[in-house]
């Protein structure tokens, strides 16, 4: 078995000094740090998604294995050239004003982490103007909000208007999520994608970056 | 013992511990759980006959509840208690529970497992999305019923043509318009005092809450509230907030909780043993006089699946057979109105539930998730599965049987469920009754679920 292979099968098993030992080989070899994340880890990740759509893994482990990435980046970050950094580009995350619930929101973290973004989690009940100064602040790609109360969910019309009233509205797309929001009404709150899952938020996430850098 | 005000000194006082590493010790100590009592799930027994596994199921939830304790959000403290403690609140717990005035009072009571006592049916659309100018109409579906024993809310879009949004002005306004129009449609459905069981479904804020619970608007004396859990075993001030107000008002209450399977605590086996926990949560932190679970498939949003059913009866007899408390279950289906297959997955989970002690909280359709599609004719198929299961003395083997031939009917079919048809489209809104098309529809499907064993001729 090749190192890709070890990192891959390290990253799929959540071992977490494997992961980190392993870059440290990577790194000791003169491996491109880049290619070890882009060959070995986020492979691994990518099945270890794909097992978590299939519900052959759950959270728990969904946690572990990108924990183990996680101490693979401490190891390899520093080798990283500028520009390297969260490859995917950059979301600003939270679950929308009022809304407290999580779950769903952690879920999709961790799966854009695994992916390459740089996630800024602003955690729960995310007033909308934090959601912008934040983007603005962190240069970000995306601002991405859930809901799962229809209360709160009724804040992401507001949250879109924002954008568009405080710059100009190309300048962030804006994603949504959860329990009771559809692809109808995401389309009529002014949404550039909806993200039925996590999975799938994943993809629209990498669909909206590359919108953004075609300047569409 | 415990009262409100201990739990209250200890989301001040105990434990730090960060949220995110308390998720972490909910999947670790459930795992943990798991396999220090054997419990693990049976493709083929989708309704299990073994009270060892179902007494295991229950010392894991109660093991693991005094383990973790509660987690309060607001303060980021672990609540947590004695074994004495849990003992002595089981032992002082609610016999009964009476909702609703004069014919229309209904009293809730303990089941056990293959009781032959019919099940509670507080029956509701889960707070379906619906045109305000409809919101009536849904609700009266749901009163109207002659089994409903309560009945709860949709979710209006907008009141008085305006968006409810949480924590504004409009929330406060839109939670007494709900209760109003609530007692409206109990009035319209010839059932003025039938209790209504959750009287906001609308609000989340307490102030908006307490606002709309005055007599003059239609609430009853023993009308009531859910408290709501937060996934997985976690609490916040906004809730414990209710719970006082609940503690000076002569309202009934109970504890909701809805574990995610495949979320923080894992799989069917430990998600089962949170689920148990969570009772225990309800009944010292919110003093709830009965439990509804709404346990859900975290890719499927429902809990029609074979696991979820399996997880279902499994914590339903854990509890009939260990305490004797007040237990329900929410069906969630894939779904939606006037289909066969929403008729098969309500029957299902009803099966499930009914044998193993459970009392029915019917029914959320479609995910729960489409605007529209929810009606009364969904609490009326789980309301007589429910009635029937019971009178025809089902034992556990019998409805394990029954629901294997059931799950054929649909399992494969759960990603790409039909969303079914609208309120609009399958009742008659003049008279609210369903359309001739849904009523045909269900009698083609009692006549296969009487091939499979459901005779309803003892209806």
């Amino acid at each position: 078995m090749n190192l890709m292979e070890q990192i891959i099968e390290a990253t799929v098993a959540g071992d977490p000094q494997r992961c980190a030992s392993l870059a440290q080989e990577a790194v000791r070899r003169g491996i491109d740090p880049l290619t070890a994340i882009e060959e070995g880890y986020s492979k691994g990740m990518a099945i270890v998604g794909e097992k978590f759509a299939r519900m052959e893994y759950y959270l728990p482990e969904l946690i572990r294995c990108a924990d183990a990435m996680k101490a693979a980046m401490e190891v390899l970050r520093p080798h990283l050239d500028k520009g390297e950094k969260g490859g995917q580009g950059s979301i600003v995350l939270g679950t929308i004003q009022g809304d407290l619930h999580d779950l769903g929101k952690n879920i999709v973290r961790t799966m854009l982490e695994a992916a390459g973004f740089t996630v800024h989690d602003l955690g729960c009940n995310v007033p909308l103007r934090q959601f912008v100064d934040q983007a603005e602040e962190r240069q970000a790609d995306i601002i991405a909000a859930s809901a799962i109360l229809t209360t709160t969910m009724a804040y992401m019309p507001d949250l879109v208007s924002l954008v568009g009233e405080t710059g100009p509205r190309g300048r962030f797309k804006v994603l949504l999520g959860g329990a009771p929001v559809t692809p109808e009404f995401a389309a009529k709150a002014g949404a550039d994608g909806y993200g039925e899952n996590a999975a799938r938020g994943v993809d629209v996430a990498k669909s909206l970056v590359q919108a953004r850098k075609e300047g569409k | 013992m415990t009262d409100f005000w201990d739990v209250y000194e200890r989301s001040e006082t105990g434990p730090f511990v960060k949220e995110a590493d308390f998720d972490r010790q909910v999947g670790e100590a459930a795992a943990q759980a798991v396999k220090k009592n054997g419990l693990r799930f049976d493709r083929r027994e989708v309704i299990p006959s073994d009270d060892d596994l179902a007494d295991r199921m229950y010392q894991a939830g109660l093991d693991l509840f005094l383990e973790l304790g509660i987690y309060c959000k607001d303060s980021s403290r672990r609540i947590k208690f004695s074994r004495g403690e849990v003992e002595w609140a089981l032992k002082h717990a609610p016999a009964s529970v009476t909702y609703g005035q004069g014919r229309d009072a209904r009293t809730m009571r303990y089941r056990g497992v293959e009781d032959a006592s019919p099940p509670f049916c507080a029956n509701t659309s889960v707070g379906c999305t619906v045109a305000e100018e409809r919101f009536v109409s849904m609700v009266q579906s749901y009163a109207r019923e002659p089994l409903s024993d309560t009945f709860s809310s949709a979710f209006s879009q907008t009141v008085h043509g305006r968006p409810i949004k949480n924590g504004t002005p409009q929330e406060v306004e839109a939670a007494v318009w709900n209760v109003l129009k609530l007692r409206e449609a109990a009035q319209a459905a010839g059932r003025p005092s039938i209790g209504i069981h959750n009287l906001i479904s609308n609000a989340e804020k307490t102030d908006a809450i307490l606002a709309a619970m005055q007599p003059e608007l239609g609430v009853q004396p023993n009308d009531g509230l859910a408290v709501a859990a937060m996934a997985e075993m976690k609490v916040d001030y906004e809730r414990l907030k209710k719970v006082v107000y609940l503690n000076h008002s002569r309202l009934n209450r109970y504890g909701l909780y809805g574990p995610i399977m495949g979320g923080y605590a894992g799989g069917p086996e430990a998600t089962a043993v949170v689920h148990v926990a969570h009772h225990f949560l309800g009944l010292l932190a919110f003093g709830a006089q009965w439990h509804d679970g709404f346990p859900l498939h975290l890719m499927q949003g429902c809990n029609s699946t074979r696991d979820l059913l399996w997880l279902i009866a499994v914590t339903g007899q854990a509890l009939a057979r260990n305490t004797r408390l007040l237990i329900g279950v929410s069906p969630f289906t894939a779904a939606g109105p006037c289909t066969e297959m929403v008729v098969h997955e309500i029957a299902a989970v009803v099966l499930a539930a009914t044998v193993s002690g459970l009392h029915l909280n019917l029914v959320a359709v479609a995910r729960n998730k489409l605007p529209e599609h929810s009606s009364g004719m969904e609490a009326r198929i789980g309301s007589e599965t429910g009635h029937l299961v019971a009178r025809q003395r089902l034992d556990r083997g019998q409805a394990n049987e029954i629901v294997k031939k059931i799950l054929a009917e649909y399992e494969s079919r759960i990603p790409e469920a039909p969303q079914g048809k609208r309120f609009d489209a399958c009742y008659d809104l003049a008279t609210v009754r369903p359309t001739r098309e849904y009523l045909d529809l269900y009698e083609r499907c009692k006549e296969k679920l009487g091939r499979f064993g459901l005779d309803y001729s003892r209806l």
